[in-house]
């Protein structure tokens, strides 16, 4: 194929992608939200509606923006397949997008090439199927499996997946471009030593983190420093 | 009490869960298809995005062992068919106890405590936890082409055919060392004294980090480019076995 045919049949394939994608997202929509009331048809009783629209108005006045801010941030690292499908299977930040990066990573293609897209999705279905499989087997199997994985010695290994996550991939991810890191890396750093609050609000911390090292990261491409 | 959590664990209610799993499964299995058949058209090598499926899935288990866990925490006040399916579509246990504790206390309780549950506090719960987080879906369904579309500025190419190099590719590497920056920079703060004090996290990052720079130098001085797909999991185990040892010694 040469590079118009490429571009043509990849312009094509991604369109087809975002009509799956809002088709299946609409579809997905419907049937989260029929969930609910198909539980209370079962059992004879509906949602308090005034008492839903007060707890729902709570709960989007904070995820809301977070909503948003993750959907600006990752869209562009997931692509468009992995987009829609990142965010109906969820676990975005923890999952999809380290997964993603790492299958780039060793299919070692370039950012904003079909390849890249292709990969991208591929990952992230993998992932989520993997995900949802795991979880069924879990399921089935909860009753004998809990007295293991709830076992109290273990559940400083569980309550640390995240930092453990992170530990990992900052390094990589520092040692690639320490000239970015080293200023959100100790902004970052303060902040939390001295804004203690702010610990617990890493999702709101990632945005001004996030610009910075993209501003920085600018500043050093123009400078040819990159 | 347990008139109330058999109710909530009942067949039917497992039903419905694994038929919107199903359709999502089904959903990921068709975007799977369509993307490989597009690499194999494009010219890549199957065996690369086999290798990218093979990753993927390794990456995967052991975060998903810990969404497990988290359906086993939120089991208890939920049972287990509505956190199944929270925490297999969209959901995070960190936002979906949030969320629980937000709804059950609009909903006149105390917050999410087993002996307050009744099942019309019950199916309110589940409804705002559905509602509550289709943001990031709402936004896909509306924008998402027209953001992408500008973004994908197509790279300029040179008079050779090659291309520019352009600051795409070290805009995703900034803002993910942006996002490591906030995670690592919160667990420094977890350091200090106070109501947020545990050293775990850091400690946890940090032997996570040695490893993986054990990794990285075997990977990249010593080519021995097989453990690249091991690399992070590899990495979160030790890290998480190394936890639970500190914790001991504590």
């Amino acid at each position: 194929m040469n590079i118009q045919d490429k571009d043509k049949f990849f312009e094509e394939f991604n369109n087809g992608l975002h009509r799956l994608g809002r088709f299946t997202l609409i579809a997905g929509i419907i049937i989260l939200m029929a969930v609910p009331f198909a539980f209370g048809v079962i059992v004879g009783v509906m949602p308090d509606m005034p008492a839903f629209l007060k707890g729902w108005i709570n709960v989007a006045v904070v995820y809301f923006p977070v909503s948003v801010v993750e959907f600006l941030v990752y869209a562009p690292m997931l692509g468009a397949g992995g987009s829609y499908l990142a965010f109906i299977t969820g676990n975005v930040t923890n999952m999809k997008i380290p997964c993603a990066m790492n299958a780039r990573d060793i299919a070692k293609t370039e950012v904003g090439t079909p390849e890249n897209e292709i990969v991208s999705t591929i990952s992230v279905a993998v992932s989520a199927i993997v995900t949802t499989l795991v979880i069924l087997i879990g399921v089935i199997m909860l009753v004998p499996l809990q007295p293991v994985l709830s076992a109290p010695v273990l559940q400083p290994a569980f309550n640390n997946v995240v930092p453990a996550l992170f530990g990992a991939l900052g390094l990589k991810y520092f040692a690639k471009s320490p000239q970015i890191a080293v200023i959100p890396l100790a902004l970052m750093c303060l902040l939390c030593i001295f804004v203690p609050s702010m610990i617990s609000q890493t999702s709101i911390l990632m945005i001004p983190s996030g610009g910075l090292a993209l501003a920085i990261g600018f500043i050093l491409f123009k400078k040819g420093k990159l | 009490m347990s008139n109330y959590l058999e109710t909530v664990n009942c067949l039917p209610f497992y039903l419905i869960v694994a038929a919107v799993l199903i359709f999502v499964v089904a959903m990921c299995v068709v975007f799977l298809v369509k993307s490989y058949k597009a690499g194999i058209a494009l010219g890549m090598d199957p065996k690369d995005l086999k290798k990218v499926m093979t990753s993927s899935a390794t990456f995967t288990l052991l975060p998903s062992i810990s969404i497990l866990l988290g359906v086993i925490a939120l089991s208890g006040t939920l049972g287990v068919p509505l956190s199944w399916l929270r925490l297999s579509v969209i959901g995070s246990l960190q936002y979906e106890l949030n969320v629980a504790e937000i709804a059950a206390t609009a909903f006149g309780l105390s917050g999410l405590r087993i002996d307050e549950m009744t099942m019309s506090a019950f199916v309110t719960i589940a409804l705002v936890m559905t509602a509550g987080i289709l943001g990031g879906l709402f936004c896909s369904i509306f924008f998402l082409k027209k953001y992408l579309g500008k973004l994908s500025s197509k790279p300029k190419k040179t008079e050779t055919g090659e291309k520019k190099p352009s600051f795409g590719d070290h805009a995703t590497t900034a803002m993910f060392v942006g996002l490591c920056a906030a995670y690592i920079g919160s667990y420094v703060g977890r350091i200090a004294p106070g109501e947020y004090h545990d050293i775990m996290p850091l400690f946890t990052a940090f032997v996570a980090a040695i490893v993986m720079a054990v990794f990285e130098f075997l990977i990249q001085k010593k080519d021995m480019k097989v453990l690249e797909n091991f690399s992070l999991a590899a990495s979160m185990l030790v890290a998480m076995a190394a936890a639970v040892v500190f914790q001991l010694i504590l």
